[in-house]
């Protein structure tokens, strides 16, 4: 029976080695002729970014990002000259996969950069192991303030928002139209922890309180349990600190239980994925979006939109896809301005620059910072658009410029050794 | 603070029925199929998305009943194709395979419906708590109670009362001699393998209604669903309730005095079911053995 089995296998398989062999031989000719000579090495920008786990929907975003730049760019001459290619792997949220990804491509692929991240965890150690091997390292997507503060690294920079920029962009607003006694319910790890003592900072410096606090465990499926002690301790704002689908998780649950209807939901950090996967009953609350496809006032916005869509099966562009697309451009940036893709040139030439406006797809300065690496991007708070359909689901009070709220470099507890 | 407790006990019995019914499909399968059916959570999603597809056509009530089918359908060739070729062999064979089927199976829900959740609309009727005091029951929680009990109950009732269950009761506890006796072990465990992944999709739809659906949703809801197994007792299914209610209501406690250990309650419990009595509340003795 088991002989049996295996040779009827066996038949199977070269079967299979044969039709896949065929179908890969015939993409590889069908490919299209690359524009450029044979000597011309490839720039690699090594991308580790969760395609599987439950950060999978924020990795694929900011991954359609990158590959949709690195096709802009190699369509209209690569970098220097030179084609770009960006080889992706799977952290699966992990930091220790992510680290092992991040040693295989600079040991094996020998990429130039490495970039990608979504969750803060992931962040840090790819942060640490670029720091180690002098690689630059852009994060794209994970927001913990120490990443460039207390653990800045001269070798990596930031394209997201820090946890106090997205604080600080709606507490304002969200303060001043509903209260000063908050609850947090948080997720138990670096970014939710980081969100909640920045918020908290900002809640006592106008004499707020915070009534209750809960810290959830990554991956909570049930949320009612947090929920009675929500509506015992009778807050003004319920701010939910959650990420990725354990907030899609609170949120559809507080909808049900009707909580939105006494309390008001807000948070820092809402992404265009979750609203998506959330039926209509269950979008509402103020939050903050770090980069809004709708920007009627801004040039190339449109333009961008148009493009990304028609690429991508007509898909809007979320904030990770901004992510994906703005870390590429600026690597291309970067390198060409230095002339190089040596780690220390690129750095120097990182520090300072500033993304035009047909990349930066909003307005202001958005600049790295010399001192601490971090990206002055704009912060797009407001709220949920009740009535709204795909892909209008939030609406944009205002566009605060990064510069504006994030914390000076002398407070972000970050000391890059100055040239 | 009393008053949060007692509410926490009652929420707790709900989510805890929640955990049964995961569970319930589960067991099924480990006890016939002798399979550790790592596949299951991936079951779940997939019948969860199936309705999402099916809803805007049939409805959710119409999803709820088709939309398991189907997943019992390709709970059928997987059965027939792969699993049975792995019965005589040790039970690890059969989780390596189950393991790497979910892995298979999550990667081709993403591939078709994408990595982004998709909303699935539950009937705007059961969508509201039921009085302002006791605002967890909502007619949805309370209809998956229900769905549990009257599933827990029923599927109780065919193995204890009918010549279907007898026999699937008989071969949990003698296989060969029941094979020996003329009845077709094949069928049987294919039939109850079918059932089992119905209950899964039956299960992962109601999960759906009021968590996220993403192609990861099966691996949250898998674990509770083993820790509810082990510690109400694998080979029983009122065990399997019990041990559903146990931890949710454990866990629901946790919440209201140190909610990050909410999770690591249940663990706790299934660790030391497994130090002071091994085979569960309900268990029978060396079972797994």
């Amino acid at each position: 029976m088991h002989d049996e089995n295996k040779t009827g296998g066996d038949f199977d398989r070269r079967d299979f080695l044969k039709i896949t062999g065929a179908a890969g031989l015939a993409a590889v000719l069908a490919r299209p002729q690359p524009t450029w000579a044979a000597s011309e090495a490839p720039i690699k920008i090594g991308m580790v970014d969760p395609i599987t786990s439950t950060f999978a929907a924020l990795g694929h975003s900011e991954i359609k990002g990158a590959k949709f730049a690195e096709a802009e760019i190699n369509k209209a001459g690569g970098i220097m000259g030179r084609p770009l290619q960006v080889l992706v792997e799977d952290s699966a949220g992990n930091p220790g996969t992510a680290v092992d990804k991040s040693s295989r491509l600079v040991s094996q692929d020998k990429v130039d950069f490495l970039m990608g991240t979504v969750n803060s965890a992931a962040s840090l150690a790819v942060s640490q192991f670029a720091a180690q091997h002098n690689k630059l390292f852009l994060c794209t997507g994970g927001h913990v303030d120490s990443l460039t503060g207390k653990e800045c690294k001269s070798t990596t920079f930031r394209t997201c928002s820090t946890t106090w920029m997205l604080t600080a962009g709606d507490f304002e607003a969200i303060s001043s139209k509903f209260g000063k006694k908050w609850y947090f319910l948080t997720t138990d790890y670096a970014f939710g922890q980081s969100e909640q003592a920045d918020y908290t900072t900002q809640l006592k410096k106008v004499g707020g309180t915070v009534v209750g606090g809960a810290l959830a465990p990554v991956g909570t499926t049930d949320f009612s349990s947090y929920l009675i002690d929500v509506k015992a301790k009778a807050p003004q704002v319920l701010c939910l600190l959650l990420a990725g689908n354990d907030q899609v998780n609170a949120m559809k649950q507080i909808a049900q239980f009707g909580i939105n209807k006494d309390i008001a939901v807000a948070g820092a950090l809402i992404e265009l994925e979750q609203l998506q996967s959330l039926p209509e009953t269950a979008r509402y609350g103020w939050w903050t979006m770090e980069w809004y496809w709708n920007q009627p006032k801004t040039p190339h916005v449109a333009d961008f939109v148009k493009r990304f869509a028609a690429a991508n099966k007509g898909e809007y562009p979320t904030a990770r896809v901004w992510f994906g697309y703005a870390s590429t451009y600026a690597l291309k940036l970067a390198a060409e301005k230095a002339k190089s893709t040596e780690t220390a040139k690129v750095v120097k030439a990182m520090e300072g620059l500033m993304l035009p406006p047909e990349i930066a797809l909003q307005p202001g300065n958005v600049f790295y910072r010399p001192q601490d690496h971090q990206l002055m991007l704009g912060m797009f708070p407001g709220h949920v658009n009740p009535t709204g359909k795909y892909p209008s689901l939030f609406d944009v009070t205002e566009i605060v410029p990064g510069e504006k709220i994030a914390l000076p470099p002398s407070e972000t507890g970050c000391m890059l050794p100055r040239a | 603070m009393n008053i949060v407790l007692i509410f926490n006990l009652f929420n707790g019995l709900i989510t805890g029925a929640f955990y049964a019914l995961l569970a319930l499909g589960l067991a099924l399968i480990l006890g016939l199929n002798n399979t550790i059916n790592f596949a299951q959570g991936a079951f779940m999603a997939l019948a969860a998305y199936f309705a999402y597809t099916l809803a805007p056509t049939v409805g959710f009530w119409g999803a709820l009943l088709i939309a398991p089918v189907l997943a019992g359908v390709l709970g059928l060739v997987v059965e027939v194709f792969l699993i049975r070729r792995l019965y005589k062999r040790d039970p690890l064979y059969s989780l390596l395979l189950t393991f790497g089927l979910a892995m298979i199976m999550q990667d081709m829900i993403r591939t078709i419906w994408g990595a982004t959740g998709v909303p699935l609309l539950i009937p705007e009727s059961l969508g509201h708590p039921l009085s302002q005091t006791y605002f967890f029951l909502t007619g949805y929680r309370l209809f998956v109670v229900a769905v549990a009990l009257v599933g827990t109950g029923a599927l109780f009732a065919v193995l204890r009362f009918t010549r279907l269950g007898i026999r699937i009761r008989a071969g949990n506890a003698d296989l060969e001699t029941v094979s020996a006796l003329g009845v077709n072990i094949y069928l049987l465990r294919t039939a109850n393998f079918v059932i089992g992944i119905i209950f899964a999709g039956v299960a992962g739809i109601l999960a759906a209604g009021q968590l996220g659906l993403d192609p990861t949703m099966g691996d949250s809801l898998l674990m509770p669903a083993f820790v509810a197994i082990v510690v109400g007792g694998v080979g029983s299914l009122l065990g399997s309730l019990m041990g559903g209610l146990l931890i949710g209501v454990a866990s629901g406690v946790t919440t209201a005095f140190f909610p990050s250990a909410s999770e690591a309650v249940i663990y706790l419990i299934m660790g030391l079911m497994l130090v002071v009595r091994p085979r569960g509340l309900m268990g029978q003795e060396g079972l797994l053995e």
